[in-house]
């Protein structure tokens, strides 16, 4: 799905550990619903029992891509990650460890790194804002975030 | 139907062996939930064996839903209950459900007794038998933290332990999920305490498939919407069930002082509001909720001089703050989150042992007991310091006494006196609604005894507004009783009943592949409630040797004093409705 925006971890410290995020991108990407197929990642930690929700930060100078040899993974110009050519033959998974927040991971089955995609669907069903969605130049949000509409 | 919903996990603690069985057609009769684990029940568990004994099996259960939409991923766990000696059937939330699913299990059953204290490490790859020696005696709340630190890999994780109250096989035991969540009646974590199981990590690793993504989108969307911009649930985002303390205790049928009062004069001291605004720290959810239920408080007791506090988060809900906080008379939230507290450190369950309190304080201003018996203690109303010491008395078993004590009100009632007020029902504590002829017919007449089986405090809130006949009581029980199975069957969270209406959970089926009608459905639901009952009468339950304590006829309830003629005619008539053929 093409789109023209950005997701931003915006309040971390509000999440409640729903998931819905986790298994929006795992839909969307896969349709399936799954915690590893997913480019975000979700962590219950301690101590303080809280959760960590991590995904790809859009690096400036992104290693993953700097590490790649087949030159398979590059950078747009808004920051987004995509796979320019066919990376399957790597059997280093180099980008993966390169990545310093650990957000790239390799899907099990395709043996390629699971991209996040910008779509902003994780924002749409976040319930506190934890991630939000905005429309690359524009300031407001495009998407209504569920904050807004819970009752 | 999703494939990986066919397969039961069995796991031989004894033999240290497990298989994986396909069995499409318990799943395509049963659906999962309570119906699926109330039938390998009467499969796994032999006709009147000891609930201690190994052969006690543990039946663990998820659903269709789970997994896949909001406010539906509960699992339900199935035993031989050592506090009743019939059914034992407990629900809880927490990441067990989507775990289970996506380690590829629709079920697992628990046989046999380990020999030394068991951990079990199940994935989509199967079960390790790991060692638990070392987090023997630890509350859940540590082993939880332990066994997550450990598993920093693992993306989804569920993990499932008791406290030493389970180990040392206190009957109302309870099973610790992921932290805020409890198998919590009917003494689940005693039958894991008798196997030597001390925890279960689940990481679902794998992925659930559904038959027709497009299809699963907008439905989940409409339910998503549904649960977020309605206000079906919205008693439960916002100040949590404990919002039910001043609704409850302005109707009086809050219960107080071990149920001589149905109002508390501490009631806005200890209510959701108060805690909202005073101990409120955050708000934790089930995964593919969003309304986060589960509030949490924190304490920060000072433990030394020069600003020393221990940081505690407690999980607090309206049932354990009337159990632990107006049925003891605590003035304070503070002194009833202590108590919560202790009570989820040991891994009793809140509301049992809240009962059982509430007698002794009761049998002991009555002379039934004295000092001799409490090992000095000299329980009174409000008194936070003795509820502790004695709730730490009760899970270690410290004295003959308190062994009665962990064995449950009943049971402590016939040996010391005090039966008029020992406040179960079924065997099971009464839960904090002192509504009614309904609320008290309905803990009799459901399958686990509990309030949340079929409303029955509903339908007297009704009462108090309008005039219902004994007829419709009825009727309404049989429905609900019946219903609610259906929906604790996929597993749907009873907070989001009104959300899953008939037609929504028929259209929730058809976007994960399975086509029911709501006849079917309904079918089912009267299926399942026959089964529960199947095994209860099998396990020598009987209506008749149901004990309902003189004071549910004397204590005046939201609707006044229960007559003990128009009652008992009530419960003729259920038994005659829905037992006849």
């Amino acid at each position: 799905m093409s789109s023209r925006g950005t997701v931003r971890l915006e309040h971390p410290e509000r999440c409640i550990g729903c998931y819905n995020c986790v298994f929006a991108c795992s839909l969307e990407l896969f349709g399936t619903i799954s915690a590893t197929r997913t480019a975000i990642s979700m962590k219950p930690c301690s101590p303080g029992d809280r959760f960590v929700v991590t995904f790809c930060s859009g690096c400036s100078d992104p290693p993953c891509v700097k590490v790649c040899e087949l030159k398979a993974l590059q950078q747009d110009k808004d920051g987004k990650l995509k796979l320019v050519s066919e990376c399957d033959k790597c059997e280093t998974f180099d980008c993966s460890k390169a990545c310093i927040t650990d957000t790239l991971p390799i899907d099990a089955r395709t043996h390629k790194p699971i991209l996040c995609t910008q779509c902003g669907k994780c924002a749409e069903v976040c319930p506190h804002e934890v991630i939000t969605y905005k429309e690359t130049g524009n300031e407001q949000e495009s998407r209504q975030s569920a904050l807004h509409r819970l009752r | 139907m999703s494939k990986n919903l066919d397969k039961v996990l069995y796991i031989d603690l004894g033999e240290r062996k497990y298989e994986v069985a396909e069995r499409p057609e318990l799943f395509e009769r049963f659906l999962g939930g309570s119906g699926l684990a109330i039938e390998l029940l009467l499969q796994e568990c032999l006709k009147g064996i000891d609930p201690y004994a190994p052969e006690n099996p543990i039946v663990l259960a998820p659903g269709p839903l789970g997994g896949l939409f909001p406010s539906a991923g509960k699992t339900v766990a199935t035993f031989k209950s050592p506090l009743t000696g019939d059914l034992g059937e407990s629900h809880a939330g927490g990441r067990l459900a989507p775990c289970m699913r996506m380690a590829g299990y629709g079920a697992l059953v628990i046989r046999n007794s380990a020999d030394t204290p068991a951990l079990l490490e199940i994935s989509g790859e199967g079960v390790t038998f790991g060692d638990a020696s070392p987090l023997t005696g630890f509350s859940s709340l540590e082993v939880e933290r332990r066994l997550r630190a450990c598993a920093a890999v693992a993306k989804i994780q569920s993990i499932v332990s008791i406290g030493p109250a389970g180990e040392n096989g206190v009957s109302y035991a309870c099973v610790n999920v992921d932290r805020y969540n409890y198998f919590g009646r009917l003494g689940l974590g005693a039958v894991f305490g008798s196997k030597k199981l001390k925890a279960i990590s689940i990481v679902g690793s794998g992925s659930i498939d559904v038959p027709d993504p497009e299809l699963y989108k907008k439905t989940f969307k409409e339910l998503y919407a549904e649960v977020v911009e309605t206000d079906k649930m919205a008693k439960y985002h916002f100040t949590g069930t404990p919002a039910n303390v001043l609704v409850l205790n302005e109707i009086k049928a809050l219960p107080t002082k071990n149920f001589q009062q149905g109002s508390f004069e501490c009631a806005e001291e200890i209510s959701g509001e108060t805690l909202g605004e005073k101990w409120l720290d955050r708000k934790v959810s089930c995964p593919l909720c969003p309304i986060g239920c589960m509030h949490i408080a924190r304490l920060r007791p000072s433990f030394a001089s020069g600003y020393e506090y221990e940081p505690i988060d407690v999980y607090n809900n309206y049932e354990s703050i009337y159990a632990l906080g107006s049925n003891l008379c605590m003035k304070t939230a503070e002194e009833v989150l202590r108590l919560i507290h202790r009570a989820n450190i040991l891994g009793v369950d809140t509301m049992l042992v809240g009962n059982v309190l509430g007698w002794a304080t009761e049998a002991f201003e009555k002379g039934h007991i004295t000092k001799k018996h409490t090992a000095g203690v000299a329980p009174k109303w409000g008194d936070t310091e003795a509820y502790l010491t004695m709730m730490d008395n009760i899970a270690s078993m410290t004295n003959e006494f308190y062994a009665k004590l962990a064995k449950g009100v009943e049971k402590a009632a016939e040996a010391y006196g005090g039966e008029e007020f020992a406040m179960a029902l079924g065997g099971n504590g009464l839960a904090g609604y002192y509504t009614g002829y309904a609320s008290v017919l309905g803990t009799i007449v459901a399958g686990r005894h509990s309030h949340n089986s079929n409303a029955g405090y509903d339908i007297d809130q009704k009462m108090l507004h309008q005039t219902v006949k004994p007829k419709q009581i009825i009727d309404s029980l049989v429905k609900e009783n019946e219903w609610r199975y259906v929906l604790t069957s996929l597993v749907i969270c009873l907070f989001a009943r009104r959300v899953y209406t008939d037609e929504k959970v028929v259209e929730a089926l058809r976007a994960v592949g399975i086509e029911r009608s709501v006849k079917d459905l309904e079918k089912l639901g009267a299926e399942i409630y026959k089964s529960a009952f199947q095994f209860k009468l099998r396990e020598g339950f009987s209506f008749d040797k149901v004990k309902i304590p003189r004071r549910v006829f004397e204590s005046p309830t939201a609707n006044g004093r229960l007559d003990e003629a128009v009652f008992k005619n009530m419960l003729k008539e259920y038994i005659e409705t829905e037992f006849k053929s």
